[in-house]
Protein backbone atom coordinates (compact mmCIF):
# COMPACT_ATOMS: atom_id res chain seq x y z
CA UNK A 1 0.00 0.00 0.00
CA UNK A 2 2.92 2.35 0.73
CA UNK A 3 4.19 1.94 -2.82
CA UNK A 4 0.79 2.77 -4.29
CA UNK A 5 0.40 5.87 -2.13
CA UNK A 6 3.94 6.93 -3.00
CA UNK A 7 3.05 6.60 -6.67
CA UNK A 8 0.05 8.92 -6.19
CA UNK A 9 2.07 11.47 -4.24
CA UNK A 10 4.76 11.53 -6.93
CA UNK A 11 2.61 11.54 -10.06
CA UNK A 12 -0.42 13.54 -8.92
CA UNK A 13 1.14 15.84 -6.33
CA UNK A 14 4.66 16.22 -7.71
CA UNK A 15 6.33 14.98 -4.51
CA UNK A 16 10.05 14.22 -4.81
CA UNK A 17 10.25 10.38 -4.90
CA UNK A 18 13.42 10.36 -2.81
CA UNK A 19 11.62 12.24 -0.04
CA UNK A 20 8.54 10.00 0.14
CA UNK A 21 9.22 7.74 3.14
CA UNK A 22 6.83 6.44 5.82
CA UNK A 23 8.13 9.14 8.17
CA UNK A 24 7.74 12.01 5.68
CA UNK A 25 5.12 14.62 6.53
CA UNK A 26 2.62 15.36 3.76
CA UNK A 27 3.15 19.07 4.34
CA UNK A 28 6.90 18.71 3.86
CA UNK A 29 6.24 16.93 0.56
CA UNK A 30 4.57 20.14 -0.66
CA UNK A 31 0.90 19.37 0.00
CA UNK A 32 -1.10 22.32 1.31
CA UNK A 33 -4.65 22.31 2.69
CA UNK A 34 -6.15 22.33 -0.83
CA UNK A 35 -4.01 19.35 -1.79
CA UNK A 36 -5.23 17.49 1.31
CA UNK A 37 -8.76 17.75 -0.11
CA UNK A 38 -7.47 16.64 -3.51
CA UNK A 39 -5.68 13.63 -1.94
CA UNK A 40 -8.85 12.74 -0.05
CA UNK A 41 -10.74 12.76 -3.40
CA UNK A 42 -8.10 10.54 -5.02
CA UNK A 43 -8.22 8.02 -2.15
CA UNK A 44 -12.00 7.90 -2.50
CA UNK A 45 -12.10 7.59 -6.28
CA UNK A 46 -9.09 5.27 -6.73
CA UNK A 47 -9.48 3.00 -3.70
CA UNK A 48 -12.97 3.72 -2.42
CA UNK A 49 -11.56 4.72 0.97
CA UNK A 50 -13.14 7.68 2.79
CA UNK A 51 -10.47 9.64 4.64
CA UNK A 52 -11.29 13.32 5.06
CA UNK A 53 -8.80 16.12 4.51
CA UNK A 54 -8.97 16.91 8.22
CA UNK A 55 -7.94 13.34 9.02
CA UNK A 56 -5.08 13.56 6.54
CA UNK A 57 -3.86 16.74 8.21
CA UNK A 58 -4.10 14.99 11.58
CA UNK A 59 -2.17 11.89 10.42
CA UNK A 60 0.60 14.15 9.07
CA UNK A 61 2.92 11.30 8.02
CA UNK A 62 2.74 9.08 4.97
CA UNK A 63 3.01 5.95 7.13
CA UNK A 64 -0.01 6.96 9.21
CA UNK A 65 -2.08 7.49 6.06
CA UNK A 66 -1.03 4.04 4.80
CA UNK A 67 -2.09 2.51 8.14
CA UNK A 68 -5.47 4.25 8.00
CA UNK A 69 -6.07 3.13 4.42
CA UNK A 70 -5.13 -0.46 5.30
CA UNK A 71 -7.35 -0.59 8.39
CA UNK A 72 -10.34 0.90 6.55
CA UNK A 73 -9.86 -1.37 3.54
CA UNK A 74 -9.68 -4.39 5.91
CA UNK A 75 -12.99 -3.39 7.50
CA UNK A 76 -14.79 -3.40 4.16
CA UNK B 1 15.42 66.54 -16.95
CA UNK B 2 12.90 68.68 -15.11
CA UNK B 3 10.20 68.20 -17.75
CA UNK B 4 10.38 64.46 -17.15
CA UNK B 5 10.00 64.83 -13.40
CA UNK B 6 6.78 66.81 -13.96
CA UNK B 7 5.59 64.55 -16.76
CA UNK B 8 2.29 62.71 -16.62
CA UNK B 9 3.82 60.10 -18.91
CA UNK B 10 4.77 56.78 -17.38
CA UNK B 11 7.54 54.59 -18.70
CA UNK B 12 7.10 51.13 -20.15
CA UNK B 13 10.26 49.37 -18.93
CA UNK B 14 9.34 45.74 -19.52
CA UNK B 15 7.29 43.66 -21.96
CA UNK B 16 6.26 40.01 -21.93
CA UNK B 17 4.07 38.28 -24.52
CA UNK B 18 2.46 34.86 -24.82
CA UNK B 19 0.11 34.88 -27.82
CA UNK B 20 -0.85 32.83 -30.87
CA UNK B 21 1.94 34.76 -32.62
CA UNK B 22 4.48 33.14 -30.29
CA UNK B 23 6.03 33.07 -26.84
CA UNK B 24 8.24 36.10 -26.21
CA UNK B 25 8.20 39.64 -27.59
CA UNK B 26 10.75 38.95 -30.33
CA UNK B 27 8.84 35.96 -31.73
CA UNK B 28 5.64 37.98 -31.57
CA UNK B 29 7.03 40.93 -33.46
CA UNK B 30 8.45 38.75 -36.22
CA UNK B 31 5.14 36.90 -36.66
CA UNK B 32 3.00 40.03 -36.53
CA UNK B 33 5.17 41.77 -39.12
CA UNK B 34 5.04 38.68 -41.34
CA UNK B 35 1.28 39.23 -41.41
CA UNK B 36 0.25 35.58 -41.54
CA UNK B 37 -2.86 34.58 -39.67
CA UNK B 38 -2.45 32.02 -36.88
CA UNK B 39 -6.04 30.74 -37.07
CA UNK B 40 -6.47 27.00 -37.48
CA UNK B 41 -8.82 24.10 -36.85
CA UNK B 42 -9.19 23.51 -33.11
CA UNK B 43 -9.68 19.89 -31.97
CA UNK B 44 -11.21 21.19 -28.69
CA UNK B 45 -14.05 22.66 -30.77
CA UNK B 46 -14.68 19.60 -32.93
CA UNK B 47 -18.34 19.24 -33.84
CA UNK B 48 -19.16 22.93 -33.30
CA UNK B 49 -20.44 25.19 -36.04
CA UNK B 50 -17.30 27.31 -35.61
CA UNK B 51 -14.34 25.02 -34.97
CA UNK B 52 -11.42 27.40 -35.57
CA UNK B 53 -9.35 29.49 -33.17
CA UNK B 54 -5.92 30.99 -32.62
CA UNK B 55 -3.95 29.01 -30.02
CA UNK B 56 -0.61 29.78 -28.40
CA UNK B 57 1.83 27.51 -30.26
CA UNK B 58 3.90 25.07 -28.21
CA UNK B 59 2.64 26.23 -24.80
CA UNK B 60 3.78 23.42 -22.50
CA UNK B 61 2.95 24.44 -18.92
CA UNK B 62 4.97 21.60 -17.37
CA UNK B 63 8.10 22.58 -19.30
CA UNK B 64 7.59 26.34 -18.85
CA UNK B 65 6.39 26.46 -15.25
CA UNK B 66 6.95 23.04 -13.67
CA UNK B 67 4.46 20.29 -12.84
CA UNK B 68 2.93 21.84 -9.71
CA UNK B 69 1.90 25.21 -11.27
CA UNK B 70 0.84 23.28 -14.36
CA UNK B 71 -1.60 21.35 -12.17
CA UNK B 72 -2.76 24.13 -9.86
CA UNK B 73 -3.03 27.20 -12.13
CA UNK B 74 -5.67 27.69 -14.79
CA UNK B 75 -4.37 28.32 -18.30
CA UNK B 76 -5.15 32.07 -18.13
CA UNK B 77 -2.87 32.41 -15.10
CA UNK B 78 -0.19 30.17 -16.64
CA UNK B 79 0.03 32.45 -19.70
CA UNK B 80 0.39 35.51 -17.48
CA UNK B 81 3.11 34.00 -15.27
CA UNK B 82 5.23 33.16 -18.33
CA UNK B 83 4.68 36.67 -19.74
CA UNK B 84 5.44 38.22 -16.33
CA UNK B 85 8.82 36.49 -16.10
CA UNK B 86 9.80 37.83 -19.51
CA UNK B 87 8.61 41.34 -18.60
CA UNK B 88 10.55 41.34 -15.31
CA UNK B 89 13.74 40.20 -17.08
CA UNK B 90 13.22 42.91 -19.67
CA UNK B 91 12.80 45.53 -16.93
CA UNK B 92 15.85 44.29 -15.00
CA UNK B 93 13.59 43.37 -12.08
CA UNK B 94 14.00 39.59 -12.22
CA UNK B 95 16.32 39.23 -9.21
CA UNK B 96 14.46 37.70 -6.24
CA UNK B 97 12.51 40.45 -4.47
CA UNK B 98 13.39 43.11 -7.05
CA UNK B 99 9.71 43.57 -7.94
CA UNK B 100 8.51 42.93 -4.39
CA UNK B 101 7.25 44.97 -1.47
CA UNK B 102 4.46 47.39 -0.65
CA UNK B 103 5.23 49.87 -3.45
CA UNK B 104 4.69 47.35 -6.25
CA UNK B 105 1.13 46.93 -7.53
CA UNK B 106 -0.57 44.57 -9.96
CA UNK B 107 -3.47 45.71 -12.17
CA UNK B 108 -4.38 43.23 -14.89
CA UNK B 109 -7.37 42.68 -17.12
CA UNK B 110 -9.35 39.56 -17.81
CA UNK B 111 -12.84 39.00 -19.21
CA UNK B 112 -13.73 35.52 -18.02
CA UNK B 113 -11.29 33.96 -15.52
CA UNK B 114 -10.92 30.22 -15.97
CA UNK B 115 -13.94 28.78 -17.78
CA UNK B 116 -12.09 25.58 -18.77
CA UNK B 117 -11.67 24.69 -15.08
CA UNK B 118 -15.36 25.43 -14.47
CA UNK B 119 -16.43 23.26 -17.41
CA UNK B 120 -14.33 20.28 -16.26
CA UNK B 121 -15.53 20.51 -12.65
CA UNK B 122 -19.14 21.03 -13.69
CA UNK B 123 -18.92 17.74 -15.55
CA UNK B 124 -17.63 16.11 -12.34
CA UNK B 125 -20.57 17.58 -10.42
CA UNK B 126 -23.13 16.26 -12.91
CA UNK B 127 -21.56 12.91 -13.75
CA UNK B 128 -20.16 11.98 -10.34
CA UNK B 129 -21.09 13.92 -7.22
CA UNK B 130 -20.61 17.23 -5.42
CA UNK B 131 -18.10 15.65 -3.06
CA UNK B 132 -15.81 14.82 -5.99
CA UNK B 133 -15.50 18.46 -7.10
CA UNK B 134 -11.95 19.75 -6.78
CA UNK B 135 -10.99 22.07 -3.94
CA UNK B 136 -8.92 23.89 -6.56
CA UNK B 137 -12.03 24.90 -8.53
CA UNK B 138 -12.29 28.40 -7.08
CA UNK B 139 -8.59 29.18 -6.61
CA UNK B 140 -8.09 28.20 -10.25
CA UNK B 141 -11.04 29.89 -11.91
CA UNK B 142 -11.73 33.16 -10.08
CA UNK B 143 -10.70 36.05 -12.34
CA UNK B 144 -8.85 37.89 -9.54
CA UNK B 145 -6.46 34.94 -9.12
CA UNK B 146 -4.66 36.37 -12.14
CA UNK B 147 -3.56 39.38 -10.10
CA UNK B 148 -3.17 37.31 -6.94
CA UNK B 149 -0.75 34.89 -8.57
CA UNK B 150 1.32 37.66 -10.18
CA UNK B 151 1.61 39.32 -6.74
CA UNK B 152 2.77 36.00 -5.29
CA UNK B 153 5.30 35.59 -8.12
CA UNK B 154 6.75 39.05 -7.46
CA UNK B 155 6.33 39.17 -3.68
CA UNK B 156 4.46 42.39 -4.45
CA UNK B 157 2.26 43.47 -1.54
CA UNK B 158 0.87 46.69 -3.04
CA UNK B 159 -2.63 47.00 -4.52
CA UNK B 160 -3.51 43.92 -6.58
CA UNK B 161 -6.63 43.63 -8.70
CA UNK B 162 -8.25 42.44 -11.88
CA UNK B 163 -10.35 44.80 -13.95
CA UNK B 164 -13.06 43.42 -16.18
CA UNK B 165 -14.30 45.49 -19.11
CA UNK B 166 -14.64 42.48 -21.43
CA UNK B 167 -12.53 42.99 -24.56
CA UNK B 168 -11.26 46.34 -23.26
CA UNK B 169 -9.92 44.86 -20.00
CA UNK B 170 -6.22 44.92 -20.92
CA UNK B 171 -6.37 48.53 -22.06
CA UNK B 172 -8.36 49.62 -19.03
CA UNK B 173 -5.86 47.87 -16.75
CA UNK B 174 -2.90 49.72 -18.27
CA UNK B 175 -4.72 53.05 -17.90
CA UNK B 176 -5.54 52.37 -14.26
CA UNK B 177 -1.97 51.18 -13.62
CA UNK B 178 -0.74 54.52 -14.92
CA UNK B 179 -3.18 56.32 -12.62
CA UNK B 180 -1.80 54.42 -9.59
CA UNK B 181 1.71 55.57 -10.51
CA UNK B 182 0.70 59.18 -11.11
CA UNK B 183 -1.17 59.20 -7.77
CA UNK B 184 2.08 57.93 -6.15
CA UNK B 185 0.27 54.96 -4.65
CA UNK B 186 2.85 52.65 -6.24
CA UNK B 187 6.39 52.95 -7.65
CA UNK B 188 6.12 49.98 -10.02
CA UNK B 189 2.93 48.49 -11.46
CA UNK B 190 2.74 45.15 -13.24
CA UNK B 191 -0.09 45.48 -15.75
CA UNK B 192 -1.60 43.96 -18.87
CA UNK B 193 -4.11 41.19 -19.38
CA UNK B 194 -4.55 37.47 -19.86
CA UNK B 195 -7.27 35.24 -21.24
CA UNK B 196 -7.92 31.55 -21.91
CA UNK B 197 -11.59 31.37 -22.80
CA UNK B 198 -11.46 29.31 -25.98
CA UNK B 199 -13.53 26.51 -24.44
CA UNK B 200 -16.41 24.51 -25.89
CA UNK B 201 -19.06 26.26 -23.79
CA UNK B 202 -17.78 29.81 -24.28
CA UNK B 203 -17.29 29.31 -28.00
CA UNK B 204 -20.78 27.89 -28.37
CA UNK B 205 -22.04 31.08 -26.74
CA UNK B 206 -20.07 33.33 -29.08
CA UNK B 207 -21.26 31.30 -32.03
CA UNK B 208 -24.88 31.77 -30.98
CA UNK B 209 -24.28 35.52 -30.85
CA UNK B 210 -23.17 35.39 -34.52
CA UNK B 211 -19.97 37.16 -33.52
CA UNK B 212 -17.52 34.61 -34.96
CA UNK B 213 -16.23 34.25 -38.50
CA UNK B 214 -17.78 31.21 -40.15
CA UNK B 215 -15.04 30.90 -42.73
CA UNK B 216 -14.11 27.57 -41.18
CA UNK B 217 -13.11 25.95 -44.46
CA UNK B 218 -10.28 28.51 -44.81
CA UNK B 219 -9.14 29.22 -41.24
CA UNK B 220 -6.09 31.25 -42.33
CA UNK B 221 -8.25 33.81 -44.09
CA UNK B 222 -11.03 33.97 -41.48
CA UNK B 223 -9.69 36.89 -39.42
CA UNK B 224 -9.71 39.83 -41.88
CA UNK B 225 -10.16 43.18 -40.13
CA UNK B 226 -11.29 46.10 -42.32
CA UNK B 227 -11.58 43.81 -45.36
CA UNK B 228 -14.71 43.96 -47.50
CA UNK B 229 -15.36 40.24 -47.00
CA UNK B 230 -14.89 40.07 -43.21
CA UNK B 231 -17.61 38.14 -41.39
CA UNK B 232 -16.66 38.10 -37.71
CA UNK B 233 -13.74 37.58 -35.38
CA UNK B 234 -11.63 34.51 -34.64
CA UNK B 235 -11.15 33.75 -30.94
CA UNK B 236 -7.65 33.65 -29.52
CA UNK B 237 -5.87 33.23 -26.21
CA UNK B 238 -2.78 34.59 -24.50
CA UNK B 239 -1.31 37.24 -22.26
CA UNK B 240 0.52 40.55 -22.46
CA UNK B 241 2.31 41.92 -19.40
CA UNK B 242 3.93 45.36 -19.13
CA UNK B 243 6.06 46.84 -16.36
CA UNK B 244 5.27 50.53 -15.76
CA UNK B 245 7.18 53.06 -13.68
CA UNK B 246 7.27 56.85 -13.41
CA UNK B 247 9.74 58.34 -15.88
CA UNK B 248 11.93 59.78 -13.12
CA UNK B 249 12.19 56.45 -11.31
CA UNK B 250 13.08 54.61 -14.50
CA UNK B 251 15.78 57.21 -15.21
CA UNK B 252 17.13 56.89 -11.65
CA UNK B 253 17.30 53.10 -12.07
CA UNK B 254 19.08 53.57 -15.36
CA UNK B 255 16.70 51.19 -17.12
CA UNK B 256 15.76 51.45 -20.76
CA UNK B 257 12.44 53.22 -21.36
CA UNK B 258 10.83 51.38 -24.26
CA UNK B 259 7.96 53.83 -24.71
CA UNK B 260 5.67 56.04 -22.67
CA UNK B 261 2.01 55.70 -21.78
CA UNK B 262 1.05 59.34 -22.29
CA UNK B 263 -2.73 59.34 -22.02
CA UNK B 264 -5.73 57.22 -21.05
CA UNK B 265 -9.41 57.59 -21.72
CA UNK B 266 -12.32 55.35 -20.73
CA UNK B 267 -16.03 55.59 -21.36
CA UNK B 268 -19.30 53.69 -21.53
CA UNK B 269 -21.69 53.67 -24.46
CA UNK B 270 -24.67 53.37 -22.09
CA UNK B 271 -26.48 52.00 -25.11
CA UNK B 272 -26.72 48.18 -25.41
CA UNK B 273 -25.07 45.11 -23.86
CA UNK B 274 -23.36 43.99 -27.07
CA UNK B 275 -24.17 46.28 -30.01
CA UNK B 276 -21.86 49.29 -30.22
CA UNK B 277 -23.42 52.72 -30.31
CA UNK B 278 -24.17 53.08 -34.05
CA UNK B 279 -22.36 56.42 -34.17
CA UNK B 280 -19.49 55.24 -31.98
CA UNK B 281 -20.03 58.07 -29.53
CA UNK B 282 -18.66 56.14 -26.55
CA UNK B 283 -15.56 55.12 -28.48
CA UNK B 284 -15.06 58.70 -29.63
CA UNK B 285 -15.38 59.98 -26.07
CA UNK B 286 -12.69 57.54 -24.86
CA UNK B 287 -10.30 58.49 -27.69
CA UNK B 288 -10.82 62.22 -27.15
CA UNK B 289 -10.28 61.77 -23.40
CA UNK B 290 -7.02 59.89 -24.00
CA UNK B 291 -5.77 62.57 -26.42
CA UNK B 292 -6.70 65.36 -23.99
CA UNK B 293 -5.00 63.49 -21.14
CA UNK B 294 -1.84 63.26 -23.25
CA UNK B 295 -2.06 66.89 -24.34
CA UNK B 296 -2.14 65.81 -27.98
CA UNK B 297 -4.33 66.78 -30.90
CA UNK B 298 -5.86 64.06 -33.05
CA UNK B 299 -3.66 65.19 -35.90
CA UNK B 300 -0.56 64.45 -33.79
CA UNK B 301 -1.32 60.72 -34.00
CA UNK B 302 0.96 58.87 -36.45
CA UNK B 303 -0.28 55.31 -35.97
CA UNK B 304 -3.30 53.49 -34.54
CA UNK B 305 -3.39 49.87 -33.39
CA UNK B 306 -7.15 49.58 -33.72
CA UNK B 307 -9.60 47.34 -31.93
CA UNK B 308 -10.38 46.09 -35.48
CA UNK B 309 -12.04 42.80 -34.62
CA UNK B 310 -13.18 41.91 -38.13
CA UNK B 311 -16.87 41.96 -37.28
CA UNK B 312 -18.94 43.75 -39.91
CA UNK B 313 -20.19 46.42 -37.49
CA UNK B 314 -17.09 47.13 -35.38
CA UNK B 315 -14.72 47.95 -38.19
CA UNK B 316 -16.98 50.43 -39.99
CA UNK B 317 -18.07 52.22 -36.82
CA UNK B 318 -14.48 52.30 -35.53
CA UNK B 319 -13.12 53.65 -38.82
CA UNK B 320 -15.68 56.48 -38.74
CA UNK B 321 -14.69 57.31 -35.17
CA UNK B 322 -11.01 57.32 -36.11
CA UNK B 323 -11.77 59.53 -39.10
CA UNK B 324 -13.49 62.03 -36.81
CA UNK B 325 -10.85 61.95 -34.07
CA UNK B 326 -7.45 61.49 -35.73
CA UNK B 327 -8.25 62.13 -39.39
CA UNK B 328 -6.70 60.50 -42.43
CA UNK B 329 -3.00 60.86 -41.66
CA UNK B 330 -2.47 58.16 -39.04
CA UNK B 331 -1.70 54.71 -40.43
CA UNK B 332 -4.09 52.21 -38.87
CA UNK B 333 -3.51 48.49 -38.35
CA UNK B 334 -5.33 45.62 -36.70
CA UNK B 335 -2.99 42.91 -35.47
CA UNK B 336 -6.05 40.72 -34.81
CA UNK B 337 -5.66 39.56 -38.40
CA UNK B 338 -2.64 37.61 -37.13
CA UNK B 339 -3.54 36.84 -33.50
CA UNK B 340 -7.31 36.62 -33.52
CA UNK B 341 -9.21 38.29 -30.69
CA UNK B 342 -7.61 37.77 -27.30
CA UNK B 343 -10.57 39.27 -25.38
CA UNK B 344 -9.36 40.63 -22.04
CA UNK B 345 -5.73 40.24 -23.12
CA UNK B 346 -6.23 41.95 -26.49
CA UNK B 347 -5.66 45.51 -25.31
CA UNK B 348 -2.52 44.58 -23.40
CA UNK B 349 -1.03 42.64 -26.30
CA UNK B 350 -1.89 45.43 -28.74
CA UNK B 351 -0.39 48.06 -26.41
CA UNK B 352 2.80 45.97 -26.42
CA UNK B 353 2.73 45.81 -30.25
CA UNK B 354 2.27 49.60 -30.27
CA UNK B 355 5.38 49.97 -28.10
CA UNK B 356 7.29 47.72 -30.53
CA UNK B 357 5.98 49.65 -33.55
CA UNK B 358 7.25 52.93 -32.05
CA UNK B 359 10.63 51.37 -31.22
CA UNK B 360 11.05 49.84 -34.65
CA UNK B 361 9.37 52.75 -36.50
CA UNK B 362 7.43 50.11 -38.38
CA UNK B 363 3.66 49.65 -38.68
CA UNK B 364 2.75 45.95 -38.80
CA UNK B 365 0.31 44.85 -41.50
CA UNK B 366 -3.33 43.84 -41.16
CA UNK B 367 -3.36 40.18 -42.20
CA UNK B 368 -5.90 39.20 -44.87
CA UNK B 369 -6.72 42.80 -45.77
CA UNK B 370 -6.98 42.05 -49.48
CA UNK B 371 -9.67 44.53 -50.42
CA UNK B 372 -10.38 47.30 -47.92
CA UNK B 373 -14.05 47.92 -47.21
CA UNK B 374 -14.97 51.04 -49.21
CA UNK B 375 -16.81 52.33 -46.15
CA UNK B 376 -13.48 52.47 -44.28
CA UNK B 377 -12.11 55.95 -44.92
CA UNK B 378 -8.90 55.79 -42.91
CA UNK B 379 -5.67 54.31 -44.29
CA UNK B 380 -5.08 50.75 -43.04
CA UNK B 381 -1.68 49.06 -43.46
CA UNK B 382 -1.76 46.08 -45.83
CA UNK B 383 1.98 45.44 -45.60
CA UNK B 384 4.69 46.23 -43.03
CA UNK B 385 5.23 49.96 -43.43
CA UNK B 386 8.27 51.90 -42.16
CA UNK B 387 7.04 55.20 -40.75
CA UNK B 388 8.45 58.07 -38.70
CA UNK B 389 6.29 57.94 -35.59
CA UNK B 390 6.31 59.66 -32.24
CA UNK B 391 2.68 59.31 -31.15
CA UNK B 392 0.40 56.29 -31.41
CA UNK B 393 -3.08 55.39 -30.24
CA UNK B 394 -4.51 52.01 -29.32
CA UNK B 395 -8.22 51.35 -28.83
CA UNK B 396 -10.34 48.62 -27.23
CA UNK B 397 -14.10 48.29 -27.02
CA UNK B 398 -15.81 45.70 -24.84
CA UNK B 399 -19.19 44.04 -24.61
CA UNK B 400 -21.11 46.08 -22.10
CA UNK B 401 -20.28 49.17 -24.14
CA UNK B 402 -17.05 49.71 -22.22
CA UNK B 403 -14.37 51.56 -24.15
CA UNK B 404 -10.74 52.39 -23.47
CA UNK B 405 -7.98 54.15 -25.38
CA UNK B 406 -4.30 54.77 -24.68
CA UNK B 407 -1.91 57.27 -26.20
CA UNK B 408 1.55 55.71 -26.42
CA UNK B 409 4.55 57.85 -27.31
CA UNK B 410 8.10 57.02 -28.34
CA UNK B 411 10.66 57.00 -25.54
Amino acid sequence: MFDELKQILVTSFQADPTEVTPDARLQDLGLDSLDMVELSLVLKSEWGVAISDDELIEYQQVGAVVAAVESRTARL
Amino acid sequence: MSTDVMSTDVAVTGLGLVTPAGIGAAANWAAVCAGRSTADRDPALAGQLVDISCRVPGFDPVALLGPRPARRLDRFVQFAVVALREALRDAGLDAPGAAGGARVGVVVGCADGGPSTVEVQHRTLLERSPDQVSALLLPMQLPNMLAGQLSIECGATGPSMVVATACASGTTAIGLARDLLLAHRCDVVITGGSEAMVTPLVMAGFSQMKALSRRTAQPRSASRPFDRDRDGFVAGEGAGILVLERIGDAAARGVRVRARIAGFGASADAHHVTAPDPDGRGAEQAIRAALADAGRAGTDVDHVNAHGTGTPSNDVVESRVLHRTVGERALVTSTKGVTGHLFGAAGAVEAAYTVLALEEQLVPPTANLDEPDPQVRVPVAQKPTPLRMSTALTTSFGFGGQNAALVVSAA
